[in-house]
């Protein structure tokens, strides 16, 4: 195993990360997929008793368009803005991602306190230069216009 | 909780653990959204200048979310004709899942939690953000308009408010130097003055901007563009009916009760009183531990509230106005808050940082304090027993002649 069985943290002493620790996620999971999949048969066993009525019609099966019969299909296009957005999103998100692993370690105390210090101050100095660089990614977005709703 | 278990053989006690925590997870999010859904009613009526729901029955009325939850149950599930059937099945339990999911990493007092995560805070954050997947589904698969436009809406705001809510929680995680959010609750014990919220500037407005992000998150108004009813009729989940539509509802207070949860933890003290100077599960055992499971879903309860109480304060946004509020202030703002904190941490001195504890801390209580006073002793607009803003002009032909 690469990891270290335990991590020191400003926080503490903690336990490392271990995949073991997420089984019961999924054993969740799978809980979760049997209490739809009950529900969905639940459904249909009440169905079946009459304690639910079951009486389709035409109308009633129509996609609601405020009383009027639909107009075409609703598989339509939409507003490329939206795509916009999640472009936008994918960027920070990234930026994110890069930050999580910082917030945690940066203030963390290590072994020798003296590098701790530099190391600590470095860092610190690198990250801003990482938002300065997306702050500029974001001031040129402004300036194109992506955020302007049209 | 495994350790309860533990007359099993190993790989049984993990299960049956699962399998428990799994039930009291499932009925505490029942029980709670149909408490919520109550609340949510009275709320409004109270803030509208009427009583709300009293008719079905029970004190203030509480049998009316019963009596909703068995109609509900014996509803007719409707499925359009032009839906894509798998998908619009499996849309609500998706949503229902991803809310489910993140109480495992709460935990309701000092290691009363479902699985101690390492990286607790992230996995919060990360499965709650899945639920617009659920949402995104039942727009596009219901074959509907209004739920297309619903679900796209709910896209785009979901996405952009990630980000800031994201930012805002690497706030209190640069002091905490963790992402356990055990270690985090352990860490404010003691008095009020060491929850984060108050442990420098940054993390006060940090606070507030992660809270407005959830409430834009869990689709709350004002930011409700996903299901504005006044445009898109119920957007994304105009076809859903029955039982369905209550999974949708499930999800959506158990996402509420999961980030006002996750606010109490990363900022207000978790799940400690705030005026106890020591941990009251290690001095008080069992009494102490259910104290904790007290506050803590006592503070989880009371931010619900206060989201209940912004939704019936404002009104709703515009599309644009919300998806520039996110891009144009949070999003500067917290990305400030978090070079700022990192600043603090490195620069500030002893001196300056428990002056601003103290000084903040008690001139937040000093401040709730005056307000409640004055609300108290403000003279009121009407005198009791009448309604504020009703006629008491010309009296009508009827009211003389009952001899009023």
């Amino acid at each position: 195993m690469i990891l270290a069985s335990v991590v020191r943290t400003s926080a503490g002493v903690e336990a490392a990360f271990n995949l073991a620790d997420y089984y019961p996620i999924f054993i969740f999971l799978i809980l979760l997929i049997a209490f739809a999949v009950g529900t969905l048969v639940a459904s249909q066993i009440t169905y079946l008793l009459g304690l639910k009525p079951y009486k389709p019609t035409e109308v009633k099966l129509m996609p609601y368009e405020s009383g009027m019969d639909p107009i075409g299909s609703a598989r339509m296009q939409f507003d490329v803005k939206f795509y916009l957005i999640a472009i936008l999103f994918l960027v920070f998100d990234l930026e994110l991602l890069f930050l999580y692993p910082w917030a945690v370690l940066a203030y963390s105390d290590g072994a020798d306190p003296k590098w701790v210090e530099v190391f600590r101050r470095m860092v610190f100095w690198e990250i801003i230069v990482f938002i300065a660089l997306l702050t500029i990614g974001f001031v040129y977005e402004w300036r194109k216009g992506v955020f302007r709703w049209r | 909780m495994k350790e309860l278990f533990s007359f099993l053989d190993p790989p049984f006690d993990a299960l049956a653990a699962a399998v428990a925590l799994a039930g009291i997870f499932v009925t505490f999010i029942a029980l709670s959204s149909l408490f919520f859904i109550w609340l949510e009613r009275k709320v409004a009526g109270r803030m509208q200048d009427r009583l709300g729901p009293t008719r079905v029955g029970g004190k203030f009325g509480w049998l009316q979310t019963v009596a909703d939850g068995i109609k509900l149950l014996v509803k007719e599930d409707t499925t359009p004709n032009g839906a894509d059937r798998i998908l619009f099945k499996m849309a609500p339990y998706l949503a229902f899942c991803a809310s489910f999911v993140a109480f495992i990493s709460l935990p309701f007092g000092n290691g009363i939690v479902g699985r101690e995560l390492s990286v607790g805070a992230f996995f919060l954050m990360a499965v709650l953000a899945c639920e617009v997947f659920g949402v995104i589904l039942a727009g596009y698969s219901s074959g509907s308009k209004w739920s297309l436009f619903g679900g796209i809406r709910e896209a785009a705001q979901v996405v952009s408010y990630e980000v800031p809510r994201a930012l805002c929680v690497l706030v209190p995680v640069v002091v905490a130097g963790t992402l356990n959010l055990n270690t985090m609750g352990q860490q404010q014990e003691g008095m009020f003055w060491n929850w984060r919220v108050f442990h420098d500037p940054f993390t006060l407005v940090a606070f507030f901007i992660f809270f407005i992000t959830a409430t834009a998150s869990c689709k709350r108004a004002p930011f409700d563009l996903a299901e504005a009813e006044s445009e898109l009729v119920a957007g994304f989940h105009t076809e859903y009916s029955g039982l369905r539509w209550s999974v949708f509802f499930m999800a959506e207070y158990g996402s509420m009760f999961a980030v006002s949860a996750a606010a109490s933890l990363l900022f207000l003290g978790g799940w400690h009183t705030g005026f106890l100077p020591f941990e009251p599960s290690q001095e008080w055992g069992l009494l102490g531990h259910l104290l904790n499971g007290v506050v803590f879903i006592g503070k989880g309860f009371f931010l619900v509230f206060v989201m209940m109480w912004m939704r019936w304060s404002l009104p709703r946004l515009r599309i644009d106005q919300v998806m520039m509020t996110c891009l144009k202030y949070f999003l500067p703002i917290a990305c400030v808050l978090l070079i700022g904190v990192g600043v603090w941490e490195l620069f500030a001195p002893d001196w300056l940082e428990s002056g601003w504890r103290y000084l903040s801390s008690i001139g937040s209580l000093l401040a709730i304090l005056a307000l409640i006073v004055r609300l108290l002793t403000a003279p009121l607009s009407v005198p009791k027993g009448q309604l504020a803003g009703a006629w008491t002009g010309l009296s009508t032909p009827l009211m003389r002649a009952s001899g009023r």
